[in-house]
């Protein structure tokens, strides 16, 4: 019940914060920070491949809503929910407790981050493939999704250094 | 049986994804046909309402630098007004009496508009919308042309009650019959999905002159924008490859990132029009 509960905060705060601010933002016009992804990050390892394929759809159906995009970021998502749990088998083991959620103190610096960057792989990569298949600009396209990529992955290993929660019971 | 049974319970999530993949897809899919289903967009009043909480805020930090457009524009216009007024006396005293003035020959101008605020709006996408704060109890439906103080804006392709979604120039599935200011042939305006500033016009005739500057101006040939409406300046031009035609780089009049209000155009015989052309298409 609280784990619902903290997830549900994280999808509200990431879900305003990314259409009240970040949608607005077009850095260099390349650049748009999809911090929401934080969200499907940091839900807790032990849910079910059902489950976080499932919540991922809905913050991307959100997202899609709010951004008139019917279905690409749905779609991204959903692929990068899906192969969520295989990443966190490939980099961490299968030796994680069930209660535990992603961090610097769970998974130390080097396998978060690793987690981050190959989850905005995916999604990024998704995204942008469905939303250019009616557009062959491949040069602008691959500075969109590099541009993209790196700075969404910094933006949220910086926010996760931050985050207070991760701080007191990161393990 | 019971193994695969099993089988299928242990390998759900395979189900899940592919069912929710198959779902994004659908909508992406309905969504390209054209863009009148969107079930899931802003023009849904919830989301509409979250985010004119934010549009209520924003709007407050360009009002200095609108103010001085809205002058300026002011200004021109007085000038214009006292230029025709001028015209009109010098007219008038140069010319005999016209008595037998017939009201038939006069062209009634059929438009009308709503003025509207901007409360959500992309630059950033290769299909990009803006969503107002305004609706079907305000008079707006879809396709009707909207235009900002500088320039055409896009069309409106669904309208709820208090909200409606435009389709702006900046969309790469957007076509506007355009020409250069003075002459009469029309050329399609585009947008490549780059820059906000600029958009193309093309399969405008070689033969048509025009040069670096010159004004665009929409043409007409729909029910949606009246003709004359500025769209942009020709900035540079290269010959197509079939060389009857040049494809022209538009710098757009309007500057889509800093869009606040804009006003909806309703045409009262775009019905008549559109009903008198279908009549005909099915004659064919």
């Amino acid at each position: 019940m609280i784990s619902f509960v903290r997830n549900l905060m994280y999808f509200i705060v990431l879900v305003l914060v990314q259409v009240l601010i970040l949608n607005n933002i077009h850095f260099l016009r390349l650049v748009t920070p999809f911090l929401y992804l934080y969200f499907i990050i940091k839900l807790p390892v032990g849910l079910t491949s059902s489950k976080i394929t499932s919540a991922s759809f809905l913050i991307g159906l959100t997202i899609d809503i709010f951004s008139n995009t019917p279905g690409m970021h749905a779609a991204a998502c959903t692929l990068a929910g899906f192969s969520r749990p295989l990443i966190i088998r490939v980099l961490m083991g299968e030796e994680l407790s069930d209660t535990v959620f992603p961090s610097y103190k769970s998974f130390g610096y080097g396998g978060f981050s690793r987690l981050v960057a190959t989850l905005v792989v995916i999604h990024h990569l998704t995204l942008f493939l469905l939303e250019s298949l009616t557009l062959f600009d491949p040069l602008f396209l691959s500075i969109r999704i590099v541009a993209s990529i790196t700075t969404v992955t910094l933006l949220i290993c910086i926010v996760e250094a931050f985050n207070i929660e991760s701080q007191k019971n990161g393990d | 049986m019971r193994k695969l049974l099993d089988f299928l319970v242990r390998k759900r999530h395979w189900f899940v994804f592919i069912l929710l993949e198959f779902v994004s897809l659908t909508l992406i899919y309905r969504n390209n046909v054209y863009q009148r289903n969107i079930m899931f967009s802003t023009a849904n009043v919830i989301a509409a309402n979250i985010v004119s909480v934010t549009g209520s805020v924003t709007s407050y930090l360009d009002l200095r630098e609108i103010n001085k457009e809205l002058l300026e524009r002011n200004g021109k216009l007085e000038m214009e007004l006292l230029m025709f007024k001028e015209l009109v006396e010098a007219m008038k005293a140069d010319t005999a009496v016209f008595r037998a003035f017939s009201m038939d020959n006069v062209r009634l101008f059929p438009y009308d508009f709503v003025t509207a605020k901007v409360i959500n709006n992309s630059v950033t996408y290769l299909s990009n919308y803006i969503t107002l704060n305004k609706g079907k109890k305000d008079g707006i439906n879809p396709d009707m042309g909207v235009m900002s103080d500088n320039g055409a804006v896009g069309i409106v392709i669904k309208a709820s009650d208090y909200y409606s979604v435009v389709l702006p120039l900046l969309n790469t599935k957007f076509n506007l019959s355009c020409k250069v200011l003075g002459s009469s042939h029309i050329g399609s305006l585009s947008w490549n999905g780059r820059n906000a500033r600029y958009a193309n016009l093309d399969e405008l005739p070689r033969h048509v002159q025009f040069q670096i500057g010159d004004t665009i101006v929409t043409s007409g040939y729909s029910t949606v924008f009246p003709e004359g409406i500025l769209v942009g300046f020709v900035s540079s031009f290269e010959r197509q490859r079939d060389d009857n035609f040049n494809s022209l780089k538009i710098e757009l009049a309007t500057d889509f990132q800093r869009l606040n209000n804009v006003m909806v155009i309703r045409n009262f015989r775009q019905e008549e029009q559109r009903a008198i052309e279908e009549e005909v298409k099915v004659n064919d």
